[in-house]
């Protein structure tokens, strides 16, 4: 149930074949939710922490995680490539710009989810497990072929749901079919888009009530911010911005996924218009709240 | 000068606090609720038309051994933790008496037996509405709720919360019978 840091000591271990990496999928059911950005933040996160990382694009023909990474323009050789044979799986593995322990394996944006197999992901796994600590996949939205391509090589799941009815259904859905999965070991739930003033005022479902409904053990709570837009734009992962709560709650995300015990934010704290103005005034009468 | 402040500050916070209007249920509750409730059509594939059929045959079956409020029965099912519930609520009317239950139970037999015996020939599965020693006694009685917990299991690994047996008889309740009795009764 628990994601623990045991099999990260890859470097004591490294006894020829030894597979060491740890395959998290991360996916969601609905669409949007924010899988590649969450993607390409923890990915970012653990390469900055010293891990060995792989990010593979499993959403074919809608790829975006080069976006996300800023690395579009250095994509040669995509996945179908290397299943097809027209490369090797070392040649088509993008290195980050900033980063060297971090690289993407990109989904071809010209192809359907049919042309790459669970089996040939499966393979792929298993290959990139001997030399990386993480190999996280990004799945498509959906339920389907896609999803079950992405989850085949994995272990480890992150479910990325927000705070809103229609993702938490699907996200119980995904919840479902991970657990029929015998190769899925644990499973995780990442809240994003969480908007505590809206919380506050009972016009969202709290992380409490997600974690209740879905009853599933909780991995990260990312609020609400445009920094990630504003991110995206720049090809740079918000975990990046040292400043930002989003990113601060990123690097948490990666923390808790190599064992450490990291409390989550407290997001409900008054960020708010209405506690702004409240302070705003509050220091021009002198009197706190 | 503070005084112009306090005011002001009163009012952008009276402008502030309308938009953040509260109403009975707010639309967290409804969306909690919601959401409860379709969840657990999408885990059990239980339909509503499937629920009411369901709802159907257990009083047809239950109607057998005690005399209960059908309009008050309340089916539905509840999660705790990872595990889920079927609950179902039965306001109780009358107990039947041993020789009326006897007797209902006895001519079910019989029919069985028939139709087993008829089956060898060639059957046809009649939908058979036994329960004619109904005699529906309005409630003058005040009514004791019968409280059974269903349990699926599933269990999806983790936490287990055994030791939950809330023994369905016992409590006493008033007609007003509300399922939310029954997760207490449970804790
Ligand atoms: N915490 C957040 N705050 C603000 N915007 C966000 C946040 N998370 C994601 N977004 C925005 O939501 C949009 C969808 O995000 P993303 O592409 O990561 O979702 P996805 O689940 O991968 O989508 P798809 O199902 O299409 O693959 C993007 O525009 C992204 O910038
Ligand atoms: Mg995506």
């Amino acid at each position: 149930m628990t994601i623990t840091a045991e099999n990260v000591k890859e470097k004591d271990n490294k006894k020829g074949d030894i597979m060491s990496g740890r395959v998290i999928v991360i996916t969601s059911g609905k669409g949007g939710v924010g899988k590649t950005t969450t993607n390409a933040n923890i990915g970012t996160a653990l390469a900055k922490a010293g891990k060995k990382v792989v990010m593979i694009d499993t959403d074919l023909g809608l790829r975006n995680l080069d976006l996300l990474l800023g690395l579009e323009n250095r994509i040669v050789y995509t996945i179908v490539d290397v299943v097809e044979g027209r490369c090797k799986l070392r040649q088509a593995l993008v290195k980050d710009k900033k980063n060297p322990n971090l690289c993407l394996l990109a989904a071809a944006q010209t192809r359907d989810k049919t042309a790459v197999t669970e089996e040939q992901l499966r393979d792929i796994c298993e290959e990139l497990k001997k030399d990386f600590d993480f190999i996280l996949v990004d799945c498509p939205a959906g339920i389907e072929q896609g999803f079950q391509n992405a989850v085949a090589g994995a272990s480890e799941a992150i479910v990325v749901t927000t705070p809103e009815m229609s993702a938490v259904r699907d996200a119980d859905r995904i919840i479902g079919l991970l657990e029929a999965r015998e190769e899925i070991k644990s499973y995780k739930l990442l809240l994003n888009r969480v908007r505590p003033n809206m919380i506050k005022s009972n016009d969202m479902m709290s992380v409490d009530d997600v974690v209740e409904i879905l009853s599933a053990p909780l991995i990260g709570i990312i609020p609400e911010d445009t920094g990630i837009i504003t991110s995206t734009n720049k090809g740079e992962p918000i975990v990046n911005d040292e400043k930002s709560l989003a990113g601060q709650a990123y690097r948490n995300v990666a923390r808790r996924i190599i064992g450490e015990d990291v409390p989550f934010l407290n997001l409900e704290e008054d960020t708010g218009v209405l506690s702004k103005v409240k302070k705003f005034f509050a220091g021009l009468i002198g009197k706190e709240k | 000068m503070k005084d112009i402040f306090t005011d002001l500050y009163n009012k952008v916070l009276g402008f502030f606090k309308q938009t953040e209007k509260k109403n009975d249920e707010s639309s967290k509750e409804v969306a909690c609720n919601r959401l409860k409730f379709v969840l657990m059509q999408d885990r059990t594939n239980l339909t509503p038309e499937l629920m009411d059929r369901m709802r159907k045959e257990l009083i047809e079956l239950l109607s057998k051994y005690v005399e209960m409020d059908k309009e008050a029965l309340e089916l539905g099912f509840e999660q705790e933790g990872s595990q889920m519930a079927l609950m179902l609520s039965i306001p109780v009317l009358r107990a039947r008496e041993e020789a009326e239950i006897e007797a209902t139970l006895a001519e079910e037999d019989a029919k069985k037996a028939k139709e087993e015996a008829d089956a060898e020939k060639d059957s046809e599965g009649e939908e058979d509405e036994s329960n004619d020693s109904e005699a529906q006694s309005d409630n003058e009685a005040d009514t004791e709720e019968v409280e059974a917990e269903i349990e699926i299991t599933e269990e999806p690994q983790g936490q287990e919360e055994d030791s939950e047996n809330n023994n369905s008889s016992g409590e006493e309740n008033k007609s007003s019978s509300s399922s939310k009795k029954t997760k207490t009764a449970k804790k």
